[in-house]
């Protein structure tokens, strides 16, 4: 018997990949972002209002994860964003594998930002790489304040939070600044914006933030 | 359905350590934030690892504590979270209390992955899936 120590993750051979893919994002100056919440936080209104306030200047496409429908890949597509769908046939997570299949459906050299809309569930898919320059995680009041204690990894692994259906505070225990809270206590440095993707509200800085990004991995093309 | 891809990952990180040699037992650290269930991989890895070099492994399982650090001092804290105890609670006071400095927050720097710690492997090499298994 001998027992040889290795110590490594066990998501290795998909954070290997999804190095590879960052490297070649890069090679284009593509900016692209993990997009995860739970299901029917706001993902893909989120992108609905982002492609229209800035589908004019930039060229955005997105990745659609789902379990089976291509329900919001439909929504991308006629909101003026390129999209191709993935169907994890019930899984509940996107890997690099799977981004590293479809990514070469979309025209890499005119494009300026890649989303990744994962699956709707905030547990596993924020331990998967895709490759992407940023984690965004969206939460929404309708879920409650609890969620960044209660699912702490996704907000870990996250740099950015949007917090959404802002226009429903006055009705809801929950409220913005308690959730605000609990994310930023779970991760001090987790840039937050606060909106309603229904009422249009907030949105302002999420773009001006979105727009900024895009320019600095413009400028920083070739570079990983 | 959530611990299979990352059984499979498991599975193939082993045997590709193991280098086609029989593995008879793997030891993994579970993150406490790893919403990784140990009795979940135990199903899924006898479905996927039958027929290959680690089919009758034994699984052991070692829990990964929370390691929280704070942004400030730098104090790395490991909150002693029984196995059973609801985390949000336990997880919500510490961080409402924050670092004994006093001016730092926590922040969650440990217990969130699922890894291959190491692997024992059979000395007689490669055999045939069907042979004795993790005695």
């Amino acid at each position: 018997m001998t027992t040889i120590e290795i110590r490594k993750a066990i998501t290795q051979a998909n954070d290997r990949l999804a190095e590879q893919l960052r490297q070649r994002f890069a090679c284009h100056g593509i900016l692209v972002l993990n997009l995860i919440a739970s299901p029917g936080a706001g993902k893909t209104a989120l992108l609905e209002k982002t492609i229209g306030a800035l589908g004019g200047t930039f060229t955005i496409n997105v990745i659609e994860g789902d379990p089976y429908t291509s329900l919001d890949s439909k929504r991308i597509i006629h909101a003026g964003g390129g999209s191709v769908q993935i169907n994890t046939e019930g899984g509940c997570h996107l890997d690099a594998r799977m981004v590293s299949e479809v990514m070469d459906r979309f025209n890499l050299a005119h494009t300026d930002l890649i989303v990744i809309e994962n699956v709707g569930n905030l547990l596993c898919p924020a331990a998967w790489d895709l490759g992407q320059d940023a984690t965004v995680v969206v939460a929404s009041l309708t879920e409650g304040a609890d969620k960044p204690l209660k699912y702490p990894e996704a907000f870990v692994r996250a740099q950015v939070a949007v917090i959404n259906k802002l226009d429903l505070e006055p009705h809801l225990p929950a409220t913005a600044a308690d959730l605000k809270n609990n994310a930023r206590m779970v991760n001090p440095s987790l840039s937050v914006f606060e909106v309603s993707c229904l009422a249009g509200t907030g949105l302002e800085s999420w773009y001006q933030w979105i727009a900024a990004a895009i320019k600095t991995k413009k400028e920083r093309r070739g570079r990983a | 359905m959530h611990e299979e891809p990352y059984t499979q990952a498991m599975l193939d990180l082993a045997l590709q350590e193991a280098g086609g040699k029989r593995i008879t037992e793997i030891r993994l650290g579970v993150g406490r934030f790893s919403a990784i269930v140990p009795a979940s991989v135990e199903v899924f890895f006898r479905y996927l690892s039958a027929g290959t070099p680690a089919e009758g492994a034994r699984l052991m399982f070692e829990t990964v504590p929370v390691e929280l650090t704070c942004t400030v001092c730098g104090r790395i804290v490991t909150p002693d979270i029984p196995p059973q105890a609801p985390i949000r609670p336990a997880l919500g006071a510490i961080f409402k209390k924050g670092c004994r400095c006093g001016a730092g927050k926590l922040t969650i720097t440990g217990g969130l992955g699922f890894d291959l710690i190491d692997l024992t492997l059979g000395d007689q090499g490669s055999i045939a899936p069907g042979g004795e298994a993790g005695e």
